[in-house]
């Protein structure tokens, strides 16, 4: 089983939104830099708004490769989602549909962004059973930016440092969470 | 219908996969329905990763 902790993790952030203006934007780079500091992984942001998705049909059917070589070489995602209606964003869906096998028993960890007092908690429920029919594995931490605006000035400085112990828990869970999939994937036979 | 006992090889490094989950797709092209498995109704697709290089890669079982 040495090759499970001689290849380092790779945990992508995808930033659920392509709005303009979005301050997921700034959440999305608080958890990012906080992975970046950790030893043993890889990260990287992928934006939605940067996928060249198609919207007149859906599935796997349109699976763009880059975002499918990313998702296969992923041992963990963070989504950060903002809520819009009680739910995610359309084209978040969207994206998250375009692929299957790359997903399945993978960790997920969702960040969820919301202008009200909430914290995003309804996206949180409402995404959870999505990504169990995706086949990924969700982690029994959240990081909840409630009234956003508060916690990121326009430029996206960081305004309350709590933030930063929250994403720690956070990201350890993620991470017990992935290395303990991936010995799973790799040497757990299901039969 | 029976389950593919062949181990999957890893189309990027030819180490052989562990076979480690299986997922029943309902929404199939109908070339696949011959092989639904008529107790779960649908097409069982199976997931393997590989050990060495971390790939993953699916199959119908």
């Amino acid at each position: 089983m040495e090759a499970v902790e001689n290849r380092p993790l790779f945990i992508p952030v995808i930033l659920g939104t392509t709005r303009q203006g979005r301050m997921s934007a700034h959440a999305a780079a608080l958890i990012l830099r906080e992975l970046g500091k950790r030893s043993g992984l890889e990260t990287e942001l992928i934006d939605i708004a940067q996928l060249p998705l198609p919207t007149n049909d859906a599935g796997e059917a349109i699976k763009d490769a880059g975002f499918s070589e990313k998702m296969e070489r992923a041992d963990a995602l963070v989504v950060v989602s903002p809520e819009y209606n009680h739910g995610c964003p359309g084209l978040l869906k969207h994206v998250l549909d375009s692929c299957l096998k790359e997903y399945v028993h993978k960790a997920v960890g969702i960040a969820a962004v919301s202008s009200g007092p909430f914290g995003g908690v309804r996206v949180i429920q409402n995404l959870i059973p999505v990504m169990r029919e995706l086949g990924l594995v969700t982690i029994f931490w959240d990081v909840n930016f409630s009234s956003v605006q508060k916690v990121f000035s326009a430029d996206g400085a960081l305004l309350d440092e709590s933030f930063v112990r929250r994403i720690d828990k956070f990201l350890k869970e993620l991470i017990w969470m992935a290395r303990t999939l991936r010995l799973g994937r790799e040497h757990v036979p299901l039969d | 219908m029976a389950e593919t006992s062949t181990k999957m090889i890893c189309p990027r490094c030819g180490t052989e996969m562990n076979h480690h989950s299986d997922k029943v797709l309902y929404a199939v092209e109908s070339a696949d329905v011959p092989e639904a498995d008529p107790a779960l109704g649908g097409v069982i697709e199976e997931f393997h990763a590989c050990p060495k290089c971390g790939a993953s890669s699916s199959r119908h079982g």
